[in-house]
């Protein structure tokens, strides 16, 4: 028998509604609204290391960003605004210069100042501290911190996206003082920060008990505790959530949203991730080497049909490599076309005579990965693509990830951690990044020149530039940015952010009380 | 008593055996799963990072030298720095260790006291109703997923019926449905194997010879066929600690309970290799130790077996 591209999505269509038949119990529209005092919420996998800058898994990060603070702050609308630094400005082309916010204290008690911020951006490049974030602030040459309200750094070329950095994972402050006297085990098992929440308790794959600090400078948020609860199990998840016992649920998948908006005291919200995810291409593979046939890839894909089935609408199709919401985002590019006659004439073209060309999935890795590579194996072939997938355990895929033996096209889901092109295209794509498959000499000076100029117009064209380079050569073929989706209480009020970040504080969230 | 010692020593040296196999076949097998570096850093990380924090790891010397080095530390007790959690090994995996014992025992216990008496029961009143209806229900226990078992009373017990949490550890009341889902692989399977020990035996000789000398029926069963039937179903029960402790595995990481299982997955993903090894080397002691204590008891029920 063969399977249709349709049939295939019907399948996992009704595979879907299987799991929403269950139907969750009715509940007063009393809870609606609570009088508790203690946010509860559930990821999928537990804390590692409460050192931010250990680690940059998103179950840590999530706790990491509300028990520590950052210079910058990027709130969920994406816009950069005052963290522990109230204002900030560029001095010539290379030093910037930070106030430093005044009142702010750690959680012992003790003044935060700028020899702090100093000591903690210092220490994610100090080989002695061994950190995994040592090549996020690669950009900075020296660091003075003249009074306590005063930081001034200095970038080895201009560095117009320092702040945008400041925002993301290694850019959050930790206290000289306290990690001083703890030592390295005692600071990563008892953290001390200066963010709206702050350690009391962790036993670990069972509960993280936080409380709200009553001293934030960003004031005290709507809740006495905060309790993290790992529950690997999406189903478990959701049934905690349907049950009432936690409050928020991370990585809910498109299936189950239906589930949760059906019960009464629920409803799934979610956030436009900030990146794609994409079929990064082996341009040095023939055919993979011809543009021809990967346009002709990208045109026989119909990503409105996935979005539709495989991701229940909860995602858009990408119209380029640049992550709607990001600086640049150009919004009069039209999304990706699909047409499968104009697909056949350029394979025609190319002189395309029936070579393999391999999808190497993951089964779970990111969301959907299997059944899109199958999806779209069935849509190549319809045009007369020789398309075979091949599925990868996940450290295999880590591996050839690491050697660039990638023999076809794979899966990336890239974040954009600088919401800026230069933190999602230019450092995966860019020569000797992580994705570095193919090379074009203009487009190489174009990213180059964007990363180190501080003229925001000039930057802008060059990213329409590379963006047009991309849609001829496609070293990428972005397929969906799809939504983050949380599953929450109706009395829930937050606005989840679009990068993971999972920021809990005074102006995002509160319990809708009675 | 000598012949006694000599068995007991035959035993250990047996053990000692294994469990050195063991260790090795963990450690070529994690080896050979790839390398945990670059899961640890970012996707970007450069070459010199990696080689950095593969050389900190001591992952880059030759595996006959890793090798040696890790047999010498498991002597002296010391399975290394977990990669992931940055503190011994075995302190990480003996703070799982009371979850798992706790839900393992009282699974166990649950299906002892309940699958015997059943399995026992439907020998003697073999091919009625009642027969049909509990081997019926433990075929099923006996082939369904504990996955898929495990979903099932979260929904129906927990989220339809409100009487248990749906996840998590703390009162007995969390404890309840993750045992009961653990319990009910083991409870099939020895229900259905005290049916036939008991059933066998009631055919022999001597089981006629004590009906037919006048013997109540529940002497014949209670003092005569349980205690020679119950040499196989110690082993096998016996035996069934150790599936126990493999389907808490998915036990444990359906109802988010934090054992040693959930632990073991999540540290095979992190290529955790000290973790896994502790993981899989203590385990591996409870399975021994307990086969030993099942052989003692062995020879304790049938005299034959301690004097070969």
């Amino acid at each position: 028998m063969t399977l249709t591209r349709r049939d295939l999505l019907k399948g996992a269509a009704a595979a879907g509604v299987v799991a929403a038949v269950a139907d969750p119990l009715a509940r007063p529209a009393s809870a609606q609204t609570t009088r508790k005092r203690e946010l509860v919420w559930a990821q999928g996998g537990d804390v590692s290391t409460f050192d931010p800058h250990i680690s940059t898994s998103s179950n840590d990060i999530r706790v990491s960003f509300n028990i520590f603070d950052n210079l910058v702050s990027r709130h969920p609308d994406g816009k950069l605004n005052p963290g522990l630094a109230t204002e900030w400005k560029i001095q010539g082309q290379t030093a910037w210069v930070f106030k430093i916010r005044q009142g702010a204290t750690w959680h012992t008690g003790d003044p935060f100042t700028a020899a702090d911020a100093k000591w903690s951006l210092e220490r994610t490049y100090d080989p002695a501290h061994k950190t995994r974030v040592s090549t996020v602030f690669t950009s900075i040459d020296r660091i003075e911190a003249p009074d306590p309200a005063t930081l001034v750094i200095h970038t080895k070329k201009p560095d117009p996206l320092l702040p945008a950095r400041l925002a993301f994972y290694g850019g959050q402050i930790v206290s000289r003082k306290y990690f001083e006297a703890a030592g390295a085990d005692g600071f990563r098992s008892k953290p001390v920060g200066t963010g709206p929440v702050r350690f009391v308790s962790w036993t670990r794959d069972d509960k993280l008990v936080l409380e709200a600090n009553p001293d934030y400078w960003g004031g005290k948020p709507d809740f006495d505790r905060m309790i993290v609860r790992p529950v690997p199990e999406m189903a478990s998840r959701i049934a905690a959530l349907l049950k009432g016992e936690v409050d928020i649920i991370t990585q809910v998948t498109p299936d189950h949203n239906d589930r949760i908006n059906a019960n009464p005291t629920t409803r799934a919200v979610g956030a436009l991730y900030a990146g794609l995810y994409v079929l990064a291409v082996n341009s040095k593979m023939p055919p993979l080497d011809n543009p021809l046939v990967k346009q002709a890839l990208s045109l026989a894909i119909d990503r409105d049909l996935i979005v539709k089935e495989l991701w229940r609408g909860r995602g858009i199709v990408p119209s380029g490599p640049i992550a709607k919401g990001d600086n640049h985002f150009d919004g009069s590019l039209p999304p990706l076309a699909y047409n499968p006659k104009e697909a056949r004439e350029r394979l025609k073209k190319a002189g395309y005579k029936g070579e393999e060309i391999f999808i190497e999935t993951t089964s779970g890795y990111t969301a959907n990965d299997k059944p899109m590579s199958e999806a779209i194996q069935a849509m190549w072939r319809d045009v007369g693509i020789n398309a075979k997938v091949e599925v990868l355990e996940y450290s295999v895929r880590a591996q050839k990830n690491r050697d660039k033996t990638f023999k076809g096209l794979w899966w990336s889901d890239p974040t954009s951690t600088l919401g800026d092109p230069d933190g999602m295209m230019w450092r995966l794509l860019g020569p000797g990044g992580p994705q570095d498959y193919w090379r074009h000499a203009r487009w190489d000076e174009l990213g180059d020149k964007a990363r180190f100029s501080v003229d925001e117009k000039f930057r802008g064209e060059a990213y329409k530039e590379m963006t047009k380079i991309v849609l001829e050569h496609f070293p990428w073929i972005p397929v969906i940015q799809p939504y983050e989706d949380y599953g929450m209480q109706k009395y829930v009020e937050w606005t989840p952010n679009p990068n993971q970040q999972f920021e809990i504080r005074r102006f995002n969230f509160k319990f809708r009380r009675a | 008593m000598r012949a006694l010692l000599s068995f007991i020593g035959y035993r250990l040296f047996r053990a000692l055996i294994t469990l050195w196999i063991v260790s090795t076949v963990v450690f070529v097998v994690m080896r050979l799963s790839g390398d945990p570096v670059p899961l640890l850093l970012p996707p970007d990380a450069p070459r010199s990072e990696i080689f950095r924090v593969r050389a900190e790891l001591g992952l880059d010397r030759p595996l006959p030298v890793q090798y040696g080095v890790f047999l010498g530390n498991v002597l002296r007790g010391d399975f290394g720095r977990s990669i992931h959690f940055r503190e011994p090994a075995s302190r990480v995996v003996m703070g799982y260790l009371p979850a798992t014992l706790e839900l393992g025992l009282t699974a166990f216990l649950f299906a002892v006291v309940v699958a015997v008496p059943v399995g026992l029961l439907s020998a003697v009143r073999r091919n009625t109703f009642l027969d049909h209806a509990t081997m019926g229900v433990a075929l099923v226990g006996q082939s369904a997923p504990t996955f898929f078992i495990g979903i099932l009373f979260i929904l129906l017990l927990s989220l339809k019926g409100g009487w248990f949490p749906t996840s998590g550890r703390g009162t007995w009341a969390h404890l309840a449905l993750p045992a009961l889902t653990l319990a009910l692989f083991t409870m099939a399977s020895v229900a259905r194997l005290t049916r036939s020990a008991v059933l066998e035996v009631l055919r022999a000789d001597y089981i006629r010879t004590a009906r037919a000398k006048g013997l109540a029926e529940l002497l014949v069963v209670a003092k005569h066929t349980f205690k020679n039937a119950a040499i196989p179903i110690v082993t096998i029960t016996g035996l069934q600690f150790g599936t126990l402790l493999g389907g808490a595995v998915v036990t444990e990481t359906v109802f988010a309970w934090p054992g040693i299982g959930r632990l073991a997955i999540q540290s095979i993903y992190n290529r955790d290799y000290p973790v896994v090894q502790c993981v899989v080397f203590l385990s591996a002691v409870l399975f021994i130790v307990l086969n030993f204590l099942i052989d003692l008891i062995y020879g304790f029920l049938d005299p034959r077996i301690r004097s070969r």
